[in-house]
């Protein structure tokens, strides 16, 4: 017996029974495939009794029916609910996999036609994903939700006043099937997790909560980069090699520093900026252990100057007794790519006679390129621990400045302890709550020296509560109810900026604002021009289209020579500053199908050959131009590599990221044992892939599925692995180095007879036939990650509503927000 | 605990070291140097199980294909075996292991090509709704001997965390069938086993004295929060109480430990910072994680997934790519029926059989009493497929315990009828936990009992 194919299927496997539903009538049954939505596939209703019986009565009761029960199975009587019955729903299930195999019926017993399997096939699908749908419907209550580790170190940093990565160390968040991060059902607690979190709010509040005299600040200046035992060429002039050197021998262990660099470019006609990459850490050597401070373009011939700040303990830190390589390091140098390979140094070899004797001595020289441009360092400046004063700022918001200071420190730790437990739970605190926390402060004060120390612990427990880990929205009755002002802010603060309200969204929901519709709507909108709308640029943009993938693909050099890792992160910077770019300026997401523009830096712009483009690292808008194949989403590195082998392109991939991502109609997946591509054939090599896929499709198992997911990947056939346009397919030929060179063959056909000649005609495709499934799947996806959870039956009308709306609007992000807020799935818990 | 009367004995003599309490040195890579589990008399040596799982299954071509030298499994049968080129590196073991054919989890049969990572180390019926496991086999020996170790086992996977059900990113599970988060950054795993703290003793004993309270009074509270939740909440919540409970355990243990100071190992050796950009130095650190964890009896349960079957997510999917062969993990296997595949998935088997071996290596080159740190280790070491995904035959290996009663130097081959956790049950036995079945065994593996 083969299991229910269940996994993760509770959020991919909502979308077409649900659209289906709508369309049929009441208990009529509709054919369902995965591609079945395209337009003249057979769409008719189905019915078990008249469409599927009789199928089973031809092909299978033979054997698996009043006489025979092989293999113990029994068609005739088997329920049909699979809702109700488990067991059933299992043995039907094997039946689709013995269909999909092509196992069944028998090579000597009649094929079915090709509608019969469909009928069938379809007919279990859909069955099953209502029993799965049935058994996971947690009736339209956002699950309890803990912070996901991205908002639980936006949440300390932003309730600690200081900037650092608390949730570093806690362990990878699991995903929700449909890829989102906050899926309150998928996020998990254990003990481990438990035990970092208490780790990491001891560690924070020493750092927040001060105690004794000011600490030594060290400041020094250096004008000339030092040199070092290692080889190496340490210079103030920065071009292909050289790196300028600050030794510190003092300084601090814990607290904030600042780095100013003074430095100005001596830039080149025609080239980018000169890259400033500046680097923290020790081990002249290996310059591991380090970790980049900050990597900055230098755009002017002036002397300009730089800040960085980080903070001490979060990078790797010269142990005072190691000798070898003494000190403390900062590393600046020049990053400058421009994709050019240029040897940093060649070996010279010099004659120099010695007592009358001629001695070889071979020596390195660094090779100086005019068409470089450089860095010139006039002076790097160290200065930590800094504060703003003394005890610092994020000291006093715990500490608060009272009257009651000096009335006992129970007086005061209540008052701390009620301010403090107000923000770390994002609501009021009541008098017993704090009362509880005061308890454990009064056992531990004896225990320790200081006031400060006693804080720290009873903080500690504070931020180890479930208050505080999680997003609690109690029970307020029965059903469904509103919910309070406060807890409509964390909503908000988390969906638009992943971490908890700051004061003015704390007021509101104080005084009660957020139950104005204009007043909301106003909120909305300041939030989303706050520069925090980035953590939801980059935590929605992440996930709905999983960037992630970029780093997953290894790139096979021997493909693409001239490669290099660097690249990837200005791919993910690509995709998340034109969703901004749409977000910020008021644009219809159709531009995410087709723009006529994008967003890009110099290595990208390089890497796509696009000239005159941006200079410099930063990304900036690029108006393309008309003959452009790029614009949109499916056109951006990020996409195209993120679902390539790194070595070619993978329409697979790419066809069920686009169904799954973009039209929310991810195909099933694929049945256990799925044959591997017969290769055994030694042309199969020199095949296009669009010609493997053919033969792949010959296999009616496979051709199902297929034909309703390889078109769309072919269409994007003329991107190679990287994301460059191509006018060739090179592969490696099975035996020997030679690179095979196939056509580009980017034209087919999607069910239902639609034909593309690549990925112009793929837009246009969508954007004229497929607009509304789009924006519906955005719709339907916003709306999830808004609410950290799946969606269910249930929430059908009002993401339609929602969607028809959008469409009216004009497809814009900014009004969807605003809708999603306003509507009443948002509203109530 | 008073029938294991060396326990405490141990405790004493630890203490009665006196000031120097610290252990003596332990050179990481050298492992000539003298180690602390000297200090245990032969008779109650410390017993340790170490599961070690890759992903898809490996290259099994058939014994008459051309490329049968890139078959896992060895050539001939019994004692009489020879390795074919996957397992070459292991040749030097030869007496020390055993190579299974045949052997599957019957549950595991009925599951999806990709699902089965989850059920290696359990056995468990992992299908349905719920997707409830069943605790693995390092957990089950965890619970046994694990209070007799600083850490009462030690998990560690290339992806980290749990992962979702039927992807995993995890080997074990615990008394219910939870998973336990793995560790996959070497850097954190070294600072928790061996990381110094920094703290006088008398600060970290108020430490967790104050965390013992700390989590009392938050496990009274957590009951109260729980009463205001929804049902669906509630068993969500029920993580949450749990997980407070088990570190309170865990306090409860760190107090006892407090006196003995973790062993002092020097890191320098170790590449710390690997990760899975740089696959070789990764896994290396990972078995030498391991391995040091058991040097000095810090722990003696330990599973390591080098990769789950999550092809679309895992970040070890990519390691034969980055290590030079021609494709990702998924790619390979589901290539090794292709021309010239065999071959190609077959060489990724030698890369990782050939780590294997520098973790047995360390372990048998480390002296313990009179033998060494594998005659009382049983390390296994497979697949949940055979090949193409497929939930039958895995490959599978044991290695190590020749001092716990079990036979080597065998290449054994089992029909459908005999349950993995007939070997995995043998496993508890010679490890001394008490068992009568383990998930569905139906006895020992006789063949490997000496």
């Amino acid at each position: 017996m083969v299991t229910l194919l269940m996994r993760g299927h509770r959020d991919r496997l909502f979308r077409p029974v649900l659209s289906l539903l709508k369309s049929s009538a009441f208990l009529s049954l509709a054919v369902l495939m995965p591609f079945l939505t395209m337009a003249s596939e057979p769409s008719g209703v189905v019915d078990f009794r008249s469409d599927v019986f009789p199928i089973l009565e031809r092909h299978c009761f033979k054997c698996h029916g009043p006489e025979k029960q092989k293999s113990d199975v029994r068609l005739d009587t088997l329920s049909t609910d699979m809702t109700k019955d488990r067991r059933a729903a299992e043995t039907w299930h094997d039946v689709q996999h013995a269909l999909n195999l092509g196992e069944m019926p028998p090579d000597d017993e009649p094929e079915l036609s090709s509608e019969e399997r469909q009928i069938l096939v379809a007919w279990i699908d859909r069955e099953i994903k209502l029993a799965i749908a049935a058994g996971r419907n947690t009736s339209g209550e956002v699950v309890l939700r803990r912070l996901n580790r991205v908002e639980y170190r936006n949440t300390m940093s932003d309730l600690l006043g200081i900037a650092a990565d608390y949730g570093a160390n806690l362990p990878p968040d699991t995903p929700s099937e449909a890829g989102f991060k906050n899926n309150g059902a998928a996020l998990s607690m254990s003990p481990l997790q438990l035990e970092y979190y208490l780790d990491a709010a001891r560690k924070g509040l020493s750092h927040a909560i001060v105690t004794g005299p000011k600490p030594e600040q060290f400041t020094q200046v250096i004008a000339k980069s030092a040199s070092d035992k290692v080889k190496g060429n340490y210079t103030n002039r920065l071009g292909r090699s050289g790196t300028f050197v600050g030794r510190l021998m003092e300084f601090p262990d814990e607290g904030e520093f600042e780095i100013k660099i003074k430095a100005r470019a001596e830039l080149v006609e025609g080239k980018g900026f000169p890259r400033m990459g500046v680097k923290f850490g020790y081990r002249a050597d290996t310059q591991a252990p380090s970790r980049d401070v900050g990597v900055v373009d230098v755009s002017s011939e002036e002397t300009q100057e730089f800040v960085f700040r980080g903070r001490m303990e979060q990078f790797p830190l010269q142990s005072r007794t190691q000798s070898k390589y003494p000190g403390q390091l900062i590393w600046v140098e020049n990053r400058f790519d421009d994709g050019e390979k240029r040897p940093v140094s060649r070996q010279v070899e010099t004659i120099t006679v010695v007592k009358g004797k001629e001695r070889k001595k071979k020596e390195i020289e660094w090779i100086e390129y005019p068409d470089v441009p450089k860095i010139v360092i006039e002076s790097v400046e160290f200065q930590g621990p800094i504060f703003g004063s003394w005890p610092p700022e994020h000291h006093t918001r715990i500490l608060i400045p009272s009257e009651k200071r000096d009335q006992g420190e129970l007086i005061y730790g209540e008052e701390i302890l009620t301010n403090f437990m107000s923000r770390a739970y994002r609501r009021p605190v009541e008098k017993n709550e704090v009362q509880a926390m005061l308890r454990f402060f009064a056992k531990v004060r004896p225990t320790v020296e200081s006031l400060e120390e006693a804080l720290r612990e009873t903080l500690a427990m504070v931020l180890v509560s479930p208050e505080f880990l999680y997003l609690m929205e109690p029970e307020s009755g029965e059903g469904k109810s509103p919910l309070s002002d406060f807890e409509l802010a964390s909503r908000l603060s988390y969906f638009l900026w992943s971490t908890m309200p700051d004061e003015r969204l704390f007021a509101m929901a104080k005084n009660g604002d957020l139950g104005e519709p204009e007043k909301l709507a106003a909120e909305i909108d300041r939030m989303l021009e706050s520069p925090r709308a980035w953590q939801f640029v980059e935590q929605f943009a992440d996930q709905w289209l999983d960037l992630g993938a970029i780093d997953r693909v290894a790139v096979n050099p021997e493909y693409y020579p001239n490669w290099n890792d660097d690249l990837k992160p200005s791919m993910g910077g690509e995709t998340r500053h034109f969703f901004a770019e749409v977000l910020q300026n008021d644009l219809s997401v159709l531009n995410f199908i087709d723009s006529d523009f994008t967003m890009l830096n110099e290595p990208l712009a390089r890497h796509y050959g696009i000239e005159n483009g941006p200079r410099g690292g930063s990304f900036e808008r690029v108006t393309l131009n008309a003959a452009s194949p790029r614009g949109g989403l499916l056109t951006q590195a990020s996409v195209l590599l993120g679902n390539s082998t790194g070595e070619d392109s993978h329409p697979i991939l790419r066809a069920v990221w686009l169904r799954e991502r973009l039209l929310d109609d991810p195909p099933s997946d694929p049945p256990p044992n799925v044959p591997a591509l017969d290769s055994e054939d030694p042309n199969f090599a020199k095949l296009s892939v669009r010609r493997q896929l053919e033969q792949h499709r010959k296999d009616p198992a496979c051709n199902d599925c297929h034909r309703g997911i390889d078109p769309w990947g072919i269409a994007m056939e003329q991107f190679d692995a990287v994301g460059r346009w191509r006018d060739e397919i090179r592969r490696k030929a099975p035996k020997g180095k030679a690179m095979l060179s196939l056509p580009v063959e980017s034209s087919t056909t999607l069910p239902g007879g639609y034909r593309l000649e690549g990925i112009e005609d793929l837009k246009s495709y969508l954007l004229e036939k497929r607009k509304d499934q789009f924006a519906r799947a955005l719709v339907a996806k916003l709306t999830s990650y808004a609410l950290g959870r799946s969606m269910e039956l249930g929430d059908e009308d009002a993401i339609d509503q929602m969607a028809e709306q959008f469409a009216a609007e004009g497809y814009r992000l900014r009004p969807l927000i605003h809708a999603i807020v306003q509507n009443e799935l948002f509203q109530t818990k | 605990m008073s029938n294991r009367p060396w326990h405490l004995n141990r405790r004493t003599f630890l203490r009665g070291a006196g000031v120097s309490l610290a252990l003596p040195f332990l050179d990481c890579m050298g492992g000539k140097k003298i180690n602390a589990a000297d200090a245990i008399t032969s008779s109650v040596r410390p017993r340790r199980i170490c599961g070690v799982y890759f992903p898809y299954g490996a290259s099994l071509p058939g014994e008459d294909h051309e490329l049968a030298h890139w078959r896992w499994l060895p050539r001939g049968e019994g004692r009489n075996f020879q390795f074919n080129e996957s397992l070459k590196s292991l040749e030097p073991f030869r007496n020390d292991l055993t190579i299974f054919e045949g052997l599957s989890h019957p549950n595991g049969r009925k599951m999806g090509g990709h699902d089965t990572a989850d059920i290696w180390l359990t056995g468990a019926e992992f299908k349905g709704g719920n997707f409830r496991n069943s605790i693995s086999l390092d957990q089950v020996a965890a619970a046994h001997f694990g209070e007799e170790t600083r850490y009462s086992s030690l998990t560690l996977s290339t992806d980290g965390g749990v992962g979702e059900p039927t992807r995993s990113s995890t080997l074990s599970f615990g008394r219910n069938g939870q998973p336990i988060p793995a560790h996959n950054r070497p850097r954190l795993v070294f600072d928790r086993l061996f990381g110094i703290n920094a703290d006088s003793m008398k600060q970290q004993r108020q430490e967790l004295e104050n965390s013992g309270s700390m989590l009392d009074l938050l496990l009274d509270h957590s009951k109260s929060v729980r009463k205001n939740l929804g049902n669906e909440d509630k068993a969500k919540f029920d993580e949450y109480l749990d997980s407070v409970r088990a570190i309170e355990a865990r306090i409860d243990r760190s107090q006892r430990w407090l006196d003995i100071p973790k062993p002092e190992v020097d890191a320098s050796a170790l590449v710390l910072d690997a990760d899975d950009n740089s696959p070789h130095e990764y896994i290396r650190t990972m078995y030498d994680l391991i391995f040091l964890a058991f040097q000095t009896d810090t722990t003696r349960a330990a599973t390591y997934q080098i990769g789950n079957m999550n092809g679309a997510t895992s970040v070890a999917g990519k390691f034969s790519e980055l290590l030079g062969f021609p494709q990702n993990l998924h790619g390979l296997a589901h290539g090794w029926n292709k021309k010239g595949g065999a071959e190609a998935l077959g060489k990724w088997d030698q890369y990782l059989a050939q780590q294997l071996t520098y973790f047995l290596d360390r372990l048998r080159t480390t002296p313990e009493g009179d033998g060494n740190l594998l005659d009382h280790t049983l390390v296994l070491y497979g697949s949940s497929n055979s090949n193409t995904h497929n939930n039958t035959r895995y490959p599978l290996l044991l290695a190590g315990g020749s001092r716990l009663g079990l036979k080597h130097g065998q290449f054994l081959k089992y029909s459908e009828d005999t349950p993995l956790s007939n070997l995995q049950f043998t496993m508890l036995n010679r490890l001394g936990v008490p068992t009568e079945k383990f998930v569905d065994s139906t006895g020992d593996l006789t063949e490997i009992l000496a």
